[in-house]
């Protein structure tokens, strides 16, 4: 199925209505809104259900030391690269890895020979790997068109245009969510959310974020849902007496939804009213998928990834059937103790998705949900001792039942801090773009080829609008 | 953006918000500011013969110092109480009678040198060794974070004057340092230098702070100066690029050429031309080598707790950072300073150069740099006074910053009061401009809430701890950044926004979604009647307050004035009135009663979006 925009008046129209309703909003309105919403429901049939849940990595992974060159020629050059003699370096033993390589099916065969092992931290992957339903995307990364290293070198950005402000965190993780830097208001998930609204009940519970605000998850009408990681907080002051007084919380409420049309006092009154509108909702629709699907408290990324598996568990509650949704972890700006504390960061990363992973497996619907990972850039391969530095292109992996796993995608790059594929230090220059992956994602989440160009849009400069990797 | 933005608000008022032309400044096309006002039209203007030569004064871009000579100096000063109020709520943390009567009298700028003269009553430094956390007790001060959350608030809360901590506040949101990754012994005594290198020199020069922050412990671990080596040829070991990158982007030029009013220049083709490149970033990251703690002077205690571990004195995070090796703990002859020539921005540092000699050059081809006085002013105006201020404002500021009048660069009284007492600022138009202002960020509500109703803590400890958490707490703690791109960047647009159809900034709304709407309500609400478990240690004693709860209109009208600078409009002011009003207390109440009413009257006002967005 093809989600088009051929309804495009009717869900402006809804879309205006659920403001309307946001108005009226209390505390208990959200039975109100959904009675008004229920029309939209006409708008698209079927019941089946997608997912895409986009697991961003702050700081810049680096990806050498995420899928490490194991065969014997490549991974003296890696060695080579990333020890620092008597100092130590960055590099991981050959011996670590033995456990975790990644076997990818006869017949493909990668740049040099290359064999590549996830870090000894992310066994979990490894075997989601083995059972097909785990694929890396080699050296992927942010282009406006497809570059050679002499063409980057030549300085000329009319000719041969690149992403501005490369190698700078904040705005390489806005290019890749938005294909902007700071400041952009529009991001792909979000692009999707839009294409997605019509398909829901509950437009608003589309795109749901169980992080901090970023632009991946904004659209041009889709505005993100934020949750915390245990469902959505709600203001006790609404619900009980402040200091004794109903009275106080007759006015609070008054207050909390009332501006006076200032941009910024209208701005935040719309956050206020959308948690009052929709957080019962939410946890109500919560606790009817009951304390399933708790992952534990490993890290942040799991407590996130688990309320996103409950939310799915309860996506007839929600009445929603294309949603899009974002987790992130950071301290992946490993400049310096990268031995050691970046192993440990994947192995949250490791447990987290594979939790995440067999729950969907548990709701039978491990079809359709689809993670994939994202980060600011990939790092140097060089080392300054302890750390690397920025990069460009990075690898990524993709991670469901709808993934063609046990192999990889892209092009491997040389093991190298002087080959073309990179511009320096080992900074890869990628030979994947972020509007390839994203159009890969999209066309299996639904997006008509038409739209497309809305969700990545420089995809009409590269060959593969279709990498592959999802069945 | 689409032509359509949704506001899930009021969609009557939608539509009622005034677009600005491009390049029109943020007051100038609202039908309800009425023709722009200058301040001497709405502030009495007393004349007064200049007091000590002027020295550096007259340098408010302000417009109301007039163009030199020896004639007598115009003191521009507040009509009413809530000019005043407007003018300290942005200019220090938060109001109080005595200093709305003071400004009143002495006038903006003669208060606000009063101010700045004025040193803090005691250093971040002092506090933890007052309150024992620098002892080497089986508490473990050494390995814990709490004492900094401690010492900030109660910097941030205690104390008289505190235009000074509002100064290093923003600072601290510039160049940022975060206690969070920050896992060294003593990590709360490193914060702490830092915080006290940010008030010494809030009101010294740009350079000299550019100087101390790159030298500080604190920032070397946080963006990896420390223990950062010379490039090793044979292992193929380069450099580490963190704090060359970091210094460029963030603490002093930026990612683009700018015009002095902080728009960006344009280039061939109409796009922006970057500053730098990634080669001048492996050229300046060979300038912050070799640098490491400094021992001198530091001794070491044997931890109490049976590990043997010898605990090093919380001094080495305090001292400046040395490339002399022979001041290290484990002293060597020669240091890990790079000797290659250094070539970054234009600028060419030639081999062999010392690590002295190079960071001095580095930092003053930084300094020198056309973009730092519009960067750093767009910032600065964006922390105090509104997120979008007009190009003409950055333009203003950013001349003060290249020169303060007496042909200093980098002065920073003369730019924090060129920020505070221009005209755009001053003017009553501002408030009724509908896009004019910020939203007070979380830390400074917290922190106004203290000053304001006279909070102590009870053990001296300020012991609140770490507000991080939007859930449950206030969503967001003072030093602790996520990173070193602060709570929020400076060129945040929230999505699908008003602001963002108005083709506004709006920083702050980096960290409001609808958890964190929702968790400041209730911080709010558990902090102002102190049952909160943060505030076990900390009370408010509303001393001020107890003995006019009975006149909910009295009450109403200290928390208007003190809390918002009188900007809560007439129906906030009806709505919250009538709910006091609703529930009686009368003089003879008992105190439980008459807190009541107090805590409610405090929270109405604190949650409202008149208090919210600072005009």
């Amino acid at each position: 199925m093809f989600i088009g925009k051929s309804n495009e008046l009717s869900r402006r129209a809804f879309i205006r209505r659920t403001g309307q309703l946001a108005v009226a909003g209390s505390a208990s309105s959200y039975a109100l809104g959904l009675a008004g919403i229920g029309e939209a429901a006409a708008f698209s049939a079927g019941n089946d259900y997608k997912a895409l849940v986009c697991v961003f990595l702050y700081g810049g992974n680096d990806h050498a030391n995420t899928l490490i060159p194991y065969d014997g020629a490549n991974y003296q050059r890696y060695n080579a690269i990333r020890s620092d003699g008597a100092n130590g370096g960055v590099a991981l033993s050959q011996s670590s890895l033995a456990s975790t390589v990644l076997n990818q099916p006869q017949g493909q065969v990668l740049t040099d020979d290359i064999r590549y092992a996830l870090a000894p931290t992310m066994p979990r992957l490894k075997a989601i790997f083995d059972q097909g339903d785990m694929a890396p995307l080699l050296n992927v990364g942010p282009l406006v068109t497809p570059l050679t290293k002499a063409q980057y070198q030549s300085g000329n950005l009319t000719q041969f245009p690149r992403p501005p402000k490369l190698f700078s965190h904040n705005d390489q993780q806005s290019t890749w969510q938005s294909s902007q830097t700071e400041g952009s208001t529009v991001g792909w998930g979000g692009r999707m959310g839009d294409l997605a609204l019509s398909s829901n009940q509950n437009a608003m519970f589309t795109a749901i974020n169980a992080t901090g605000n970023a632009v991946f998850l904004s659209g041009q009408t889709a505005v993100p849902y934020q949750v915390s990681s245990s469902g959505a907080v709600l203001i006790r002051g609404l619900n009980n007496r402040i200091y004794g007084s109903n009275n106080a919380r007759a006015a609070l409420s008054t207050l909390l939804n009332t501006h006076h049309g200032h941009v910024l006092e209208a701005d935040y009154t719309r956050s206020v009213s959308r948690s009052i509108t929709y957080g019962g909702f939410i946890n109500d629709a919560l606790a009817s998928s009951g304390g399933a699907y708790d992952f534990g408290n490993d890290s942040s990324l799991s407590t996130q990834l688990s309320v996103i598996a409950r939310l799915i568990a309860a996506r007839q509650s929600l009445g929603v059937r294309r949603q899009v949704f974002m987790v992130s972890l950071g301290g992946f700006d490993h400049h310096d103790n990268l031995i050691g504390s970046h192993e440990a960061l994947l192995g949250r990363v490791d447990y987290a998705l594979d939790a995440f992973y067999r729950a969907t497996v548990s709701m039978g619907i491990a079809d359709s949900v689809t993670t994939f990972t994202a980060s600011d850039f990939g790092r140097t391969l060089a080392t300054n001792g302890d750390g690397s530095d920025h990069g460009w292109g990075s690898h990524h992996f993709v991670v469901g039942g709808a993934v063609n796993g046990g192999r990889f995608f892209g092009r491997a790059p040389q093991v190298s801090v002087t080959s073309d594929d990179q511009v320096g230090r080992g900074r890869l220059l990628p030979t994947t773009s972020v509007d390839e992956y994203s159009a890969t994602l999209a066309k299996w989440f639904g997006v008509s080829p038409s739209e497309l160009p809305s969700i990545a849009p420089n995809i009409g400069r590269f060959s593969q609008p279709d990498l592959g990797f999802m069945a | 953006m689409g032509d359509v933005a949704i506001k899930e608000a009021e969609p009557d008022a939608a539509d009622s918000i005034p677009v600005a032309e491009a390049g029109q400044s943020p007051g100038a096309a609202t039908p309800l500011a009425a023709t722009p006002l200058a301040p001497a039209a709405v502030a009495s203007l007393a004349l007064a013969t200049a007091a000590c030569g002027g020295g550096g004064g007259s340098s408010s871009g302000g417009g109301a110092t007039g163009g030199g000579g020896p004639a007598p100096v115009a003191v521009l000063k507040p009509s009413s109480d809530a000019q005043a109020a407007r003018f300290i709520l942005r200019a220090s943390l938060s109001a109080s009678t005595s200093s709305i009567d003071a400004v009143k009298s002495q006038g903006y700028e003669p208060w606000l040198d009063q101010q700045m003269r004025t040193a803090n009553a005691q250093s971040g430094a002092q506090f933890l060794a007052d309150r024992g956390y620098e002892r080497v007790d089986n508490n473990r001060w050494y390995d814990r974070q709490n004492p900094a959350d401690n010492m900030i608030w109660s910097q941030l809360m205690s104390g008289s004057n505190s235009v000074r901590k509002r100064a290093a506040l923003a600072l601290s949101e510039f160049f940022v340092v975060s206690l969070n990754p920050i896992s060294i012994t003593w990590r709360s005594s490193a914060i702490a230098a830092y915080w006290d290198i940010l008030n010494d020199h809030a009101f010294g020069n740009f350079r000299d702070l550019l100087e101390a922050i790159t030298l500080n412990p604190a920032m070397g671990v946080f963006l990896n100066t420390q223990g950062n080596r010379k490039a090793d040829p044979n292992s193929g070991r380069v450099a580490d690029e963190n704090y060359g990158r970091e210094v460029m982007q963030l603490f002093s030029i930026g990612l683009v050429e700018l015009n002095l009013d902080g728009t960006p220049r344009l280039g061939s083709g109409g796009q922006p031309i970057e500053t730098y490149t990634n080669d001048d970033v492996t050229g300046i990251a060979k300038a912050f080598t070799g640098y490491d703690y400094d021992y001198t002077g530091v001794g070491t205690t044997v931890a109490t707790d049976g590990s043997g571990r010898n605990i090093q004195d919380p001094l080495y995070a305090r001292q400046p950072m040395t490339a002399d090796p022979a001041k290290w703990r484990s002293p060597r002859a020669t240091g890990y300073h790079s000797d290659e020539a250094k070539s970054f921005l234009g600028t060419s540092i030639p081999a062999q150069t010392g690590a002295v000699q190079t960071l001095k050059l580095t930092l003053d081809a930084l300094f020198q740099h056309p973009n730092v006085g519009p960067f750093f002013a767009q910032q600065m105006i964006q922390r105090l006074v509104t997120s979008n201020p007009a190009p003409a404002y950055v333009e203003r500021v950013a001349r003060v910053f290249n020169n303060n009048g007496s042909g200093v660069r980098g002065d920073l009284r003369a730019v924090f009061k060129a920020v505070l007492m221009d005209d755009e600022a001053l003017a009553d138009a501002g408030l009724n401009d509908q896009r004019f202002g910020k939203l007070r960020e979380p830390m400074i509500r917290f922190a106004q809430f203290g000053r304001t109703f006279d909070a102590a803590s009870a053990s001296g400890n300020w012991d609140i701890g770490n507000l991080s958490d939007s859930g449950n707490r206030l969503g967001q703690a003072p030093l602790r950044s996520p990173s070193v791109f602060n709570f929020f960047r400076p060129g945040y647009v929230p999505a699908g926004s008003q602001a963002a159809a108005n083709d506004m900034l709006a920083p702050e709304f980096q960290i409001v979604d609808e958890t964190s709407v929702a968790g400041y309500i209730n911080f709010m609400d558990s902090t102002i009647d102190g049952r909160g478990s943060w505030m076990r240690d900390v009370k408010a004693r509303y001393t001020a307050e107890l003995p006019i709860a009975h006149d909910a209109a009295a009450l109403l009208d200290r928390l208007d004035l003190l809390l918002t600078g009188k900007q809560l409009r007439q129906a906030t002011r009806d709505t919250i009135l009538s709910a006091l009003n609703a529930d009686a207390v009368t003089q003879t109440s008992d105190d439980p009663t008459k807190l009541r009413r107090i805590h409610t009257a405090v929270l109405l006002v604190m949650v409202s979006n008149d208090y919210l967005v600072q005009k």
